[in-house]
């Protein structure tokens, strides 16, 4: 009983946040959810089976610059194919979907580090195409995103839209769009993982041979699990897109994938929850500290001069936290709220009890 | 005719450079089943100190310096965070040396700030012909020196008992530890080669025909990724077979960029990369490297 | 279903919360930021109170471009602090925000999204990948914005101000001047060594139209930020048999190209974008060869220029930033800090210092020259590159900022005929 009152609870505070916060939370918040679906995805591949990826920015970018080119009209230099864009957005993910199903010749047969590098590879390619095939991906100068538009609603800024007279802009808008989006994302992810499916990829990671001999299709699978976590990629590619309103290619490089390892391994391996935690925690740090970076001991004020600089402490502090998580806690931040609530029973985390926790803890 | 020799010859001699690093990955890959992300902040390590020391001290101390500390910070983070990790998968334990590169770059990006810092070597931008092929001094040193330091790791391999016992550790380590090899101490002085091998890379990516240290310097690191992969991560003429094949498509692959340009421009970066899917795709454990047993 | 009824309870609640709650601050039923008139009769918007205005520095300090970053950002922060012991603007004292974003377009979306609402300009934005990112929220919001970058895909945004030439105007002039005084003739092939981007791109699109129009050649070597060893590229050149090399890339492939060049016996001219130089150079075994042939293309006078604004300059930045090197950045911010500051004094004088305010005063300057020397500029267009003058300048151990003047702004014959490609 008291789980739904939270569950509700949480989503009333989700209804609300638009209506208070500035634009700069809101995209912040933005960004921490599209992170949240790709971080999802990538821990499917890795935390669950084991599969290392540096290579998720790629897919991200697919989903991205495919929404652009089929939702875009063509103008001058620049092709498009005018698509609905919501069919733009689907079609882009299936595209990344496709991208990550070319490269199962590799990622079907190979594993750990060398897929690790391998993978490295699609960013390099990527950043190459993106650069180089100027009529699709607009070059250097990346190309404008067109808005949604859904049932003849448009989440962009015009047409001006006053709800309870908040100004109702493309953040506000695009607010409920990624939380469904997320939710969505999210109890897909946690029925494949509570599924057959979820517990033959657990066995691939922690013991290959176990799980050829029990009869799972080792490489089929890792193929499959590497499709699908390239289409959480692409659709949190579509996302960023949205929030962007604008692709630039220097984005999608290797630091991102970079940052989509570290949330997972942040947020907890393995587990929906976890990379929803890791998401945030990651993509939230490096903006609190800008933000507030004034008030913190030790942090100079950007500009000063001499000792460390918010940028530099967020990178700093994330790197640590990398390491700590590791070192101290296995679980991951998730698997911390988890020992806090059976160590404190009173308190009342909206976790569920079961190890795959539902995604309600985003906020 | 001559411009592809200068070109081989070129990308054979910043190869090494490249293999040097990669067999810093194979060292540690092959005691600990870990590959190294953090070895590019090794390398910034070794180089800035080199490079921050030369003025005061000299060219050769300043150089041993950098070497001892790079392998002393390899070895602290084998100790500090490597070992006390045993029970994570190796999966983790890459994306663990990713948290330490992150800490120890930015703090050395941070150091360094916008100066580009000089390495003092004694070769300075001398060229010498070799036929009709001029090459850098710097370049010629670094080759001979990769090639004696592989050569020293593979008789090292062979014949010390260092190396059997980390040959054993590498085929499979419990069977070692029983026959009395001590793994800790195995995996920390790879790491600490590894560290010693990164500063000597270090210093031939920062000397001639590069200006000299500065914060992007580590980025060359990145290169050495396929060529330690193709060439088989367990293995120590991989390391250095990959360096070359790296090395030499790239300068190849740049010098004749305007006959390539349907590939898009800048192709260069890219071309290591492909070559390095292409041979996955044939071999998946590299060219020299050994496909894993199964162990049931 | 009683889980259903509940969260359609709580939603309804929490709509109902936020209906009457409309004491939040963003439910103004409208712009938030609606201009209001102070006590003194000036019109002020965002950014704007009675006794301050607040400028936003969004710069990279963290980054690629962080020494850039740091000369551009002191520079500036010594303007509006001698602006500032000088009474102010308007009867306001000017406070600048400085946010990092490390060169990286999300960071720089955020600090953007968080500084905008409370910014009345923004004197200083590196990296031309974040500014286009953010190119139609900054023209919307009517935040008059001067980008460290010189990339053409910047132009044709009203509240954008790409401060004198554009890369591709640059290198238009340094070839005009390689063909004038360093002999190249028609039929000569010409290197053009890049970076992939904007930058490096902007620059090839210049040397393109001026090789087309002289009958050179152009042979293309494009690179990217983290490759460091530029011998395959001077063979390749070496190949083509160039007769000289521009070069926009930045300063550690610079270095590298001009001593690889010279110790491989290819001795021919080089002409850098300005970017492509840093007086930390001097310091490193590149030196000789930098000295040597090397040139650059800059809109904005080298430090050393003999221009009394510039030296008052050297003198209060050395005194306020001792032993910190006088690079291009030093000049480049303190010429963009300037511009805001008339700016703010021209919508001072028409008492409107919001938004649209500030930009139209700027806007309304048709031959803006501070003593900073080079020709004036025309900030009522921009479509077009403010200035179309360029100098040569020359690395030198001995001048402040290790640059001097080679030859005096000029606009060649063939920039004046250039029409610069309309931004994607």
């Amino acid at each position: 009983m008291s789980r739904h009152l939270i569950r509700a609870g949480v989503l009333a505070a989700f209804v609300v946040v638009p209506f208070y916060l500035e634009g700069f939370w809101l995209q912040a918040g933005l960004f921490a959810m599209s992170a949240a679906v790709g971080a999802i995805g990538l821990n499917l591949l890795t935390g669950a089976t084991g599969q290392l990826s540096m290579g998720h920015a790629f897919f991200l970018a697919v989903g991205a610059y495919a929404y652009v080119y089929f939702a875009a009209e063509p103008t001058g230099s620049l092709g498009g194919l005018g698509l609905p864009t919501p069919l733009a957005a689907v079609l882009a993910v299936v595209l990344s979907g496709a991208a990550g199903g070319l490269f199962s010749p590799i990622a079907g047969r190979l594993k750990g580090a060398y897929l690790g590098i391998a993978t490295l590879a699609l960013i390099f390619l990527g950043q190459h195409l993106l650069f180089n095939a100027g009529p699709v991906t607009g070059g250097f100068n990346g190309r404008a995103v067109p808005p949604l538009e859904l049932f003849g609603f448009v989440f962009s800024d015009a047409p001006e839209l006053v709800v309870m007279d908040v100004p109702f802009g493309a953040l506000e808008r695009l607010w409920f769009l990624g939380g469904a989006v997320l939710l969505a994302a999210a109890l897909f992810a946690r029925g494949v993982l509570r599924g057959r499916p979820g517990r033959a990829m657990n066995t691939i990671r922690d013991h290959e041979i176990a799980a050829g001999v029990m009869g799972v299709p080792v490489a089929r699978y890792r193929a499959g699990v590497f499709v699908l976590s390239s289409m959480y990629g692409g659709l949190a590619g579509v996302l960023l897109a949205l929030v962007f309103q604008r692709t630039v290619p220097d984005y999608f490089g290797m630091l991102l994938s970079l940052d989509y390892l570290a949330m997972i391994v942040i947020g907890g391996l393995g587990s929906v929850g976890g990379a929803v935690i890791g998401a945030v925690f990651v993509s939230l740090l490096p903006q609190l500290l800008t933000r507030y970076g004034d008030a913190l001991p030790l942090v100079a004020a950007p500009g000063s001069g001499d000792g460390v600089s918010p940028a530099e402490a967020a990178r700093l502090l994330y790197g640590a936290a990398v390491v700590a998580v590791v070192l101290f806690l296995p679980g991951g931040l998730l698997g911390l709220l988890h020992s806090l609530r059976r160590r404190l029973p009173g308190l009342r985390l909206p976790l569920s009890a079961n190890p795959t926790p539902s995604p309600e803890t985003r906020s | 005719m001559i411009t592809f020799l200068e070109l081989l010859v070129n990308g054979i001699s910043i190869g090494a450079v490249y293999a040097l690093i990669a067999l810093g990955f194979v060292v540690i890959f092959k005691a600990t089943d870990v590959v190294n992300f953090a070895h590019a902040s090794l390398l910034l390590a070794g180089g800035y100190v080199v490079a921050r020391l030369h003025a005061a001290i000299g060219f050769w101390p300043a150089l041993l310096a950098g070497i001892a500390v790079a392998a002393v910070l390899g070895a602290l983070v084998e100790f500090l965070v490597i070992r006390r990790s045993k029970a994570a998968t190796h999966g983790v334990l890459a994306i663990v040396t990713i948290g330490v590169d992150i800490v120890l770059t930015t703090e050395l990006t941070r150091r360094i700030g916008a100066e580009v810092l000089a390495m003092g070597d004694p070769w300075g931008s001398r060229v010498v012909h070799l036929g009709p092929v001029p090459v850098a001094e710097t370049r010629l040193v670094a080759l001979v020196t990769a090639a004696l330091l592989i050569a020293v790791f593979l008789l090292a391999f062979k014949f010390t008992g260092w190396g059997v016992a980390m040959r054993a550790t590498a085929e499979d380590p419990e069977t070692a530890a029983l026959m009395g090899v001590r793994l800790g101490r195995v995996s920390l002085s790879a790491w600490a080669v590894a560290g010693a091998l990164a500063a000597v890379a270090a210093l031939f990516l920062c000397v001639f025909p590069t200006p000299g240290l500065d914060r992007g310097a580590s980025f060359a690191a990145l290169k050495a990724f396929p060529a330690a992969i193709l060439g088989g991560l367990d293995s120590t003429t991989g390391a250095l077979v990959g360096g070359l094949v790296v090395g030499v498509t790239e300068a190849l692959m740049t010098g004749y960029q305007n006959d390539l340009t349907f590939l898009g421009r800048g192709i260069g970066d890219v071309a290591p990369f492909l070559v390095m899917i292409a041979i996955l795709l044939l071999r998946p454990a590299g060219l020299f490297g050994t496909k894993e047993l199964a162990r049931v | 279903m009683s889980t259903n009824r509940k969260a359609v309870v709580a939603a309804l609640v929490s709509l109902a919360l936020a209906a009457t709650a409309c004491a939040s601050g963003k439910a103004t039923g409208g712009d938030g930021q609606a201009s209001a008139t102070g006590g003194d009769g000036v019109k002020t918007g965002p950014g704007v109170t009675a006794d301050t205005i607040t400028l936003s520095l969004l710069t990279d300090l963290t980054g690629p471009y962080a020494s850039l970053g740091k000369s551009l950002t002191q520079a500036q922060q010594l303007y509006f602090d001698q602006v500032n012991q000088a009474g102010g603007v308007c009867g306001r004292k000017i406070e600048t925000v400085v946010r990092d974003h490390g060169y990286d377009a999300q960071k720089a979306m955020a600090s953007y999204a968080e500084v905008a609402p409370k910014t009345a300009a923004i004197p200083q934005f590196i990296g031309s990948p974040m500014v286009t990112a953010l190119k139609d929220k900054i023209n919307a919001d009517k935040v008059l914005t001067i980008p460290m970058a010189w990339a053409t895909g910047l132009l044709g945004s009203e509240a954008i101000q790409v401060t004198g030439t554009t890369y591709d105007v640059d290198m238009i002039n340094g070839v005009d001047f390689l063909v004038k005084e360093k002999g190249l003739k028609s039929g000569d092939k010409i290197g053009h060594l890049y970076f992939e981007g904007d930058y490096g791109e902007s620059a090839l699109a210049g040397s393109t139209y001026a090789a087309g129009k002289l009958g050179l050649t152009v042979v293309e070597q494009k690179i990217k930020a983290t490759d460091q060893d530029m011998t395959a590229q001077v063979a390749a050149f070496k190949k083509a048999g160039v007769k000289a090399v521009l070069v926009s890339v930045g300063p550690r492939q610079a270095a590298s190209l001009v001593g690889v060049a010279l110790a491989g016996g290819m001795d021919v001219p080089f002409m850098g974008s300005n970017s492509a130089y840093s007086p930390q150079l001097l310091d490193t075994p590149a030196a000789p060869a930098l000295l040597k042939d090397f040139y650059y293309v800059t809109a904005g006078a080298p430090i050393s220029a003999p221009l009394p604004a510039y030296q008052k300059l050297i003198a209060d930045y050395g005194a306020k930033y001792a032993g910190q090197p006088l690079d291009s950045g030093v000049a480049a911010g303190w010429t963009a800090a300037v511009i805001v500051g008339d700016a703010l004094r021209k919508a001072c004088e028409s008492k409107d210092l919001s938004r649209a305010g500030i930009l139209a005063a700027h806007r309304s300057q048709k031959a803006w020259e501070a003593g900073l020397g080079g020709t004036p500029m025309d900030f009522s267009v921009y479509d077009r590159p403010a200035s179309r003058s360029s100098y040569i300048v020359k690395p030198d151990k001995d001048a402040v900022g290790g640059a001097t003047l080679v030859k005096e702004a000029a606009v060649s014959e063939l920039a004046e005929g250039y029409t610069v490609p309309t931004a994607g």
